[in-house]
């Protein structure tokens, strides 16, 4: 080192934040952006100054103080987004309107020295977690956006769902761009939840940017806020479904399930002896009948383990009724089974034409009898109108039950449906806020025509 | 997470079926008693053997 | 490496060349610009105070790139109507010549390359496609721009450019082309975009509250 050489010039200065004097009205101003900034807003006067200028040049002022609408993140806070910390520096409130009705939203403007900026946006309680895209996505043929078109971006498809204008109505802080009160974009949401492809053209700049969706609760957590979050109203486009499973491999499995079901009811119908054990045919007549008519059939055997016997009763009733008292009984172990079949059958002409109710047949079918020699016990009970009839009667051991079938049906059909249903009426939801609502009344089509 | 539970719900309610129908269920309610009379002379009051005789010794020492 | 040392025409100071074959750099003293003859530095310009920014790169930031570590030695600065750039000259661990750009903390890493006869600035339009090294590219956005300033040392000279022209092109694959029409042939610069994270840098800035 010869001599006479100057000292070192220190080094650069650490980047500071810097406190200055709103040129309008005198408040004071804080940057935190480290000179990235475009435009920072008084939070006093409320004019948008040019945050570039170390006289913070006025960009935009107003006469009267536009309404006070608060962040429900207070500028300054912090919080840690996948895995970097950011700071809020800006907050602003945008609107677009449709016949006549206004939806606000808010959008925050998010800084990390070192990883830039990023954004979120909150409407109606529910989040979005928002950064520009670094790829662009593709559309179609090229870069145009449209209601028909569904971009792919990083791999995902999305679909139309909503476009709209955004108009800027009050801000606060500082913005990476040079925000005005009063501009206008024209946005192009696309959705493939939980996330959301924007395209937002201002002037003749196309941004596209790409959010996920966050819970109130979510962001509470992440930035410790107070209390908690505003309650979530209705659905959001890019809302995360409740139903995660796939409905379609559901039905699928219960389509699986139905195919085993008819499988079983085939191999045991087909392996089900169905063997008639007793027929017979009686003649009750009132003249012969002693005062108590309950008699005894001869023994016959059941064979197998424990199945069914199905016990066939029939007469040739019409307008008056036959009451048959049956007891099955074991003749070794005294089992019983008793019970009472009642066949009726009733007839005419009225009014609207012919009618009837009851059968000439009935037919019960006795569960899980053991094998053994049975004998029935039959007592007849008889409409007074009637003198004489004659019934018959016939078992069956082992038939196949089909009723049982039934049931496991709507058994298995149940939760596909309530499946089905939570996810059709939230998806429903969902798209009624879009471009393309579902129709009022529909099967289970979503999407109705689209309207332009 | 419902897939799994209802692969199982499913196989439960098959597994039913099918030992339902192995086991002769049906649908219909039938009673059942137990221990019918095999005749006449088979109940409470009726007479027993027993009462024909002593059954202490009655003869001399 | 040789580190040929030399001193500053200017004020004196010692000057050392990291990079063997920088053709200029910048006194730290006195901000004279000082480009490389075969005998001795020539003072060619000087630098005024570059304007406050954001940057979280510095000289002397290391860092990573596609395996190959890296040390930040100059960077130019541009100004555009939105605001101003950076680009960071890096030198590889291999020797070679790299442009990292810092713009708003979107980071690319770029190489210059040579494309096939590349046409004039007033010759293309914005959606415009290009194909070079195989990969479509299309024009995203043109960009008069002026120098700002100097940093450090650069493999060219450069200083006290007027208006400059910048074209930049996207692809669908994250990856980005510019077209530099700072002199009157057009430089072409084949790149990506990376992540802050990818980089891995070392020895940034340090802000305040950060």
């Amino acid at each position: 080192m010869s001599a006479g050489t100057p000292p070192l010039s220190a080094p650069p200065p650490k980047p500071q934040v810097r406190a200055l004097n709103c040129p309008k009205c005198g408040a004071g101003i804080t940057l935190r952006a480290f000179g990235q900034a475009e435009t920072v807003v008084c939070e006093s006067c409320r004019c948008i100054l040019d945050a570039k200028d170390p006289n913070l040049a006025i960009l935009q002022q107003f006469e009267i103080k536009t309404s006070d609408v608060q962040p429900l993140i207070p500028l300054g806070t912090r919080g840690k987004l996948r895995g970097t910390d950011y700071e809020v520096i800006g907050f602003e409130r945008r609107h677009s309107t449709l016949e006549g009705i206004t939806y606000p939203w808010h959008e925050y403007v998010l800084f990390n020295p070192y990883k830039g900026f990023r954004y979120l946006s909150e409407y109606n309680g529910h989040w979005n977690d928002i950064s520009i895209c670094k790829e662009l996505p593709m559309v179609g043929g090229g870069m145009l956006s449209g209601t028909s078109a569904s971009p792919n971006y990083l791999g995902e498809v999305y679909a139309h769902f909503q476009t709209s204008d955004a108009n800027t109505d009050f801000v606060l802080g500082e913005f990476p761009w040079q925000v005005r009160v009063g501009e206008r974009a024209v946005v192009t949401d696309y959705v493939h939840p939980p996330r959301v492809l924007s395209s937002e053209k201002m002037d003749k700049e196309v941004t596209w940017s790409v959010g996920e969706y966050m819970y109130g609760r979510e962001i509470w957590d992440t930035f410790k806020l107070p209390g908690s979050a505003p309650e979530a109203e209705g659905v959001y486009e890019n809302q995360p479904s409740p139903v995660t499973t796939n409905v379609k491999g559901i039905w699928a499995i219960f389509i699986l399930f139905a195919i085993l079901l008819a499988g079983l009811m085939m191999g045991f119908d087909f392996t089900a002896r169905k063997e008639q054990v007793f027929e017979q045919t009686y003649h009750w007549e009132r003249a012969t009948a002693l005062g108590e008519s309950s008699f005894v059939t001869d023994v016959f055997e059941l064979k197998g383990g424990p199945s069914t016997v199905q016990v066939k009763s029939w007469a040739p009733v019409s307008n008056e009724w036959l009451y048959l008292n049956y007891a099955l009984i074991n003749q070794d172990t005294g089992r019983a089974w008793d019970f009472g079949r009642e066949i009726s059958y009733y007839s005419g002409y009225d009014s609207d034409g012919s009618w009837s109710e009851g059968s000439r047949n009935d037919t019960v079918v006795i569960p899980s009898v053991p094998s053994g020699h049975y004998y029935l016990r039959i007592e007849p009970e008889v409409d007074p109108a009637v003198r004489a009839i004659s019934y018959s009667v016939q078992l069956t051991r082992d038939v196949p039950v089909f009723g049982i079938y039934g049931i496991a049906v709507v058994a298995l059909l149940l939760p596909p449906l309530l499946i089905s249903f939570r996810w059709y009426t939230f998806e429903r939801s969902r798209w009624s806020e879009s471009d393309h609502p579902p129709m009022q009344i529909s099967g289970l089509n979503v999407n109705s025509e689209d309207d332009d | 997470m419902f897939r799994k539970f209802y692969l199982l719900f499913g196989l439960l309610t098959l597994g039913t079926v099918a030992f339902g129908q192995y086991r002769g269920w049906s649908l219909d309610t039938i009673d059942q008693v137990k221990n019918v009379p095999k005749s006449v002379r088979d109940n409470p009051g009726s007479y027993r053997s027993v009462y024909s005789s002593y059954h202490h010794y009655t003869g001399g020492k | 490496m040789t580190q040929p040392a030399a001193n500053c025409p200017n004020c004196g100071a010692k000057i050392v060349f990291r990079w063997s074959s920088s053709v200029q750099t910048v006194c730290e003293y006195c901000k004279s610009i000082l480009v490389r003859t075969d005998v001795d530095l020539k003072k060619v310009g000087q630098v005024a105070d570059l304007p406050p920014d954001g940057s979280p790169i510095q000289l002397n930031t290391e860092g990573l790139y596609r395996g190959k570590s890296f040390v930040v030695v100059g960077r130019i600065v541009y100004e555009y109507d939105q605001g101003a750039w950076n680009e960071w000259h890096a030198m590889m661990n291999d020797g070679t010549s790299a442009w990292l750009s810092d713009a708003q903390q979107e980071y690319a890493v770029s190489f210059p390359s040579k494309g096939p006869h590349l046409p004039a600035s007033t010759n293309i339009d914005v959606g415009q496609q290009f194909t070079w090294d195989g990969q479509r590219y299309t024009v995203s956005v043109i960009t008069p721009a002026h120098y700002r300033g100097v940093e450090g040392e650069l493999p060219f000279q450069y200083w006290d450019k007027t208006d400059v022209t910048f074209i930049d092109l996207r692809s669908e694959t994250g990856k980005f082309a510019t077209l530099d029409y700072s002199d009157p042939e057009p430089a072409l610069y084949l790149g990506e975009f990376v992540e802050f994270e990818q980089l891995k840098l070392k020895n940034l800035r340090s802000f305040e509250g950060w």
